[in-house]
């Protein structure tokens, strides 16, 4: 396991920028989770930590060396990819033992039986290390995809929405696996997804991704308390943060500038209509089984909340509403009054 | 059980009476009966050019039918015709030659043509102009590949023979590829090189095209050499097609005919004389039918079950 830092990195693809002067240290032992919408240069980021893609400009150092022009296999990294890469003709076996019989390595045959047999036990596909990798279901390949970045110790593990693909029991089991590997191995991980769950539950620093550009990055809670701007504000967040213009509810001590209003289920009180300057109408409530979504309509815009199960809220109801220290944007979308 | 049409079984199990499919509505016949009417023509079709001949030929090998004599009343010779053929010193000439023919031009086409297959998957510039040319010599037709060459092969004025002693320095007129008994046999293994090699070329490159790109890319990183990345993958991944390759060139060259035909028509001696075209001297220079209607049979079954034992193993390797 190492540190790695990418300094002003910047991967050019005809013209446009799919990397933008991205600078971001990765220390040793932990695990950053890249957050960004479809295109915003995730996969980029990855594959040139990984050296399957040559930055145009800027430096990557793995472990305080300099691997900028380092081929993929001089850099000691392991690598899940989006789609899952299996070499198809082989047995799950050999797939997961394939890293592990590289020359370079040169581990003897029982010692390499040991950590695939291991690995199986661990991500459960030990009943299929028999088959051919081309049998298995989506799940199950992508678990084999995983499997082998992990019989290895690489300087870093670089994963491509690895869990993209499974169904939400595996995916949340797999998650608990994942953040225990990076606990008890101590690894290096850059992790990418669209996931907000994955990205909250996992890891110890998140970075927002925007059109190739690192927007902001901190823990979990800085980013989701704090962003920086109203693009990372909408990154995190269920049901999604309300956006709304300055004026429509009253906020005690607005910053001067304030244009919109970000609101967050946590932001917002809700009563029986009781005279309040502000009133909002409920227009329906979703009931989504672990929460309750409430839709309400204040002076034309729209608003979605949290509410507890058994609210006693009618639609077409009039409800009060007050704010509580929401977060408050200038008219540029950055973020006020915060640290 | 006893009138179980389609649709009844259909509304007993539905338990409701379905529309009748319409093809029954508009001309009263059932499905199946328009289903056979669209592939009867094909079938008698078949019948007529393939089945037909095929069993006439069966039915000729037993006897002692000349195409030349067709009044000559038939004498039925039971298994003469395949024994004596077997026994025939000059067949299992024509079955060597063959066999030489087969392996030399499979084992350097696959060699040539994956070769050729791999640089040309490199994408270089101008891959697509060169893939082209290399193409060309198999848009040719036989007949004009086996003229051509044998301008080619003349000694005085031949190009091939011209530029061989450019390049060893030997006496252009001092060797007659399709003249000379030790060079004839490879005259018609390298014109058919030259002729069929961009076939398993493209086969080949279609084998290569198909691994997609990402799985050299989860190779590089698993620290595979290219050496290895090129057997434990790419040779794997491609030999369900070579080996399919190998099966067409293999059939089609066991069958050779009109190539070797005008390039040496067997010659000098019997040394190119393959074996249909010891099937053609017996069926059309002898005019011993019947005899060679058995050889022909022998030559058809000794294909059909070599290459379905072939198949089988290409099954094999796919399913692995
Ligand atoms: N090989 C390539 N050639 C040209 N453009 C590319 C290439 N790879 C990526 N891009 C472009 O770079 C941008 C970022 O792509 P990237 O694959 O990194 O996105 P991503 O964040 O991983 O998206 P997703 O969530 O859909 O996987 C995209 O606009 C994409 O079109
Ligand atoms: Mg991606």
């Amino acid at each position: 396991m190492a540190e790695v830092l990418l300094d002003n990195v910047t991967r050019r693809f005809g013209g446009i920028a799919a990397v933008r002067e991205l600078s971001l240290h990765i220390g040793d032992g932990e695990f950053v989770v890249l957050l960004g919408p479809t295109g915003a240069g995730k996969t980029t980021t990855l594959r040139l930590v990984a050296g399957l893609e040559r930055a145009d400009a800027g430096r990557i150092l793995i472990g305080g060396h300099d691997v900028t022009r380092l081929e993929p296999a001089a850099r000691d990294v392991a690598f899940v990819f989006q789609q899952y890469s299996l070499y198809p003709h082989l047995s799950v076996f050999d797939n997961l033992a394939f890293p592990l019989r590289s020359p370079a390595r040169r581990l003897p045959e029982p010692e390499v039986r040991e950590r695939v047999t291991r690995t199986a036990e661990l991500l459960r596909i030990s009943s299929k290390l028999d088959s051919k990798a081309t049998r298995l279901s989506g799940g199950e390949m992508q678990r084999v995809a995983i499997g082998r970045a992990l019989v290895r110790q690489p300087a870093i593990f670089l994963m491509d929405e690895p869990l993209s693909s499974l169904d939400a029991k595996l995916r949340a089991e797999l998650r608990i696996e994942l953040k225990r590997i990076h606990e008890v191995l101590g690894a290096t991980i850059l992790y990418v997804t669209h996931d907000q769950i994955e990205a909250m539950t996992m890891a110890n620093r998140i970075g927002v991704l925007r059109e190739g550009e690192l927007v902001q990055i901190g823990s979990a809670q800085h980013i989701y308390e704090e962003p920086s701007n109203l693009y990372v504000a909408t990154r995190l967040g269920s049901p999604p943060i309300n956006l709304l213009p300055a004026g429509v509810l009253p906020v005690p001590d607005a910053p001067a500038g304030t244009r919109t209003i970000g609101v967050r289920s946590e932001h917002l009180r809700i009563g029986k209509a009781n005279g309040a300057a502000v009133q909002g109408v409920v227009t329906r409530i979703e009931h989504l089984g672990d929460q309750n979504h409430l839709h309400l309509t204040v002076a034309d815009h729209r608003l979605v909340t949290l509410i507890e199960a058994h609210a006693d809220l009618a639609v077409g109801e009039r409800v009060d509403l007050a704010l509580a220290r929401p977060l408050c944007f200038d008219a540029a979308g950055v973020r006020l009054g915060g640290s | 059980m006893t009138d179980t049409s389609g649709p009844v079984v259909i509304r007993d199990r539905a338990g409701a009476v379905p529309a009748p499919p319409v093809a029954r509505v508009i001309r009263g016949l059932s499905d199946r009966a328009i289903a056979w009417l669209f592939i009867a023509p094909t079938i008698l079709l078949l019948l007529a050019i393939n089945v037909f001949p095929l069993i006439w030929t069966i039915r000729l090998s037993f006897t002692n039918y000349r195409a030349n004599k067709p009044n000559v009343p038939l004498r039925w010779l039971g298994l003469e015709n395949y024994t004596s053929i077997l026994a025939d010193p000059d067949v299992w000439q024509a079955m060597q030659a063959t066999a030489h023919f087969v392996i030399w031009t499979i084992l350097l086409e696959v060699l040539f043509g994956f070769g050729l297959a791999l640089l040309i998957d490199k994408k270089f510039r101008g891959h697509s102009f060169w893939t082209t040319v290399i193409l060309l010599p198999m848009m040719l037709s036989p007949a004009v590949v086996g003229t051509f060459w044998t301008f080619l092969f003349q000694p005085q004025i031949g190009l091939f023979n011209y530029v061989v002693a450019f390049l060893t320095g030997i006496d252009p007129s001092s060797f007659q590829m399709i003249g000379d008994v030790p060079l004839a046999p490879w005259a018609i293994v390298l014109v058919d090189t030259w002729m069929w090699t961009p076939y398993v070329m493209l086969i080949c490159l279609a084998g290569l095209r198909s691994i997609p790109n990402y799985i050299y890319e989860a190779a590089e990183v698993d620290r595979a050499s290219k050496w290895r990345q090129f057997w434990s993958i790419t040779l794997p991944m491609v030999l369900p097609f070579l080996m399919l390759a190998v099966l067409f060139r293999g059939i089609e060259n066991f069958k050779m005919f009109d190539m070797v035909n005008l390039l040496t028509s067997g010659g000098p001696g019997s040394t190119t004389e393959l074996a249909s075209i010891t099937l053609k001297r017996e069926a059309f220079e002898k005019w011993r039918t019947g005899y060679s209607s058995a050889f022909a049979i022998i030559l058809f079954v000794t294909v059909f079950g070599a290459a379905n034992i072939y198949v089988k193993a290409l099954n094999k390797v796919k399913q692995r």
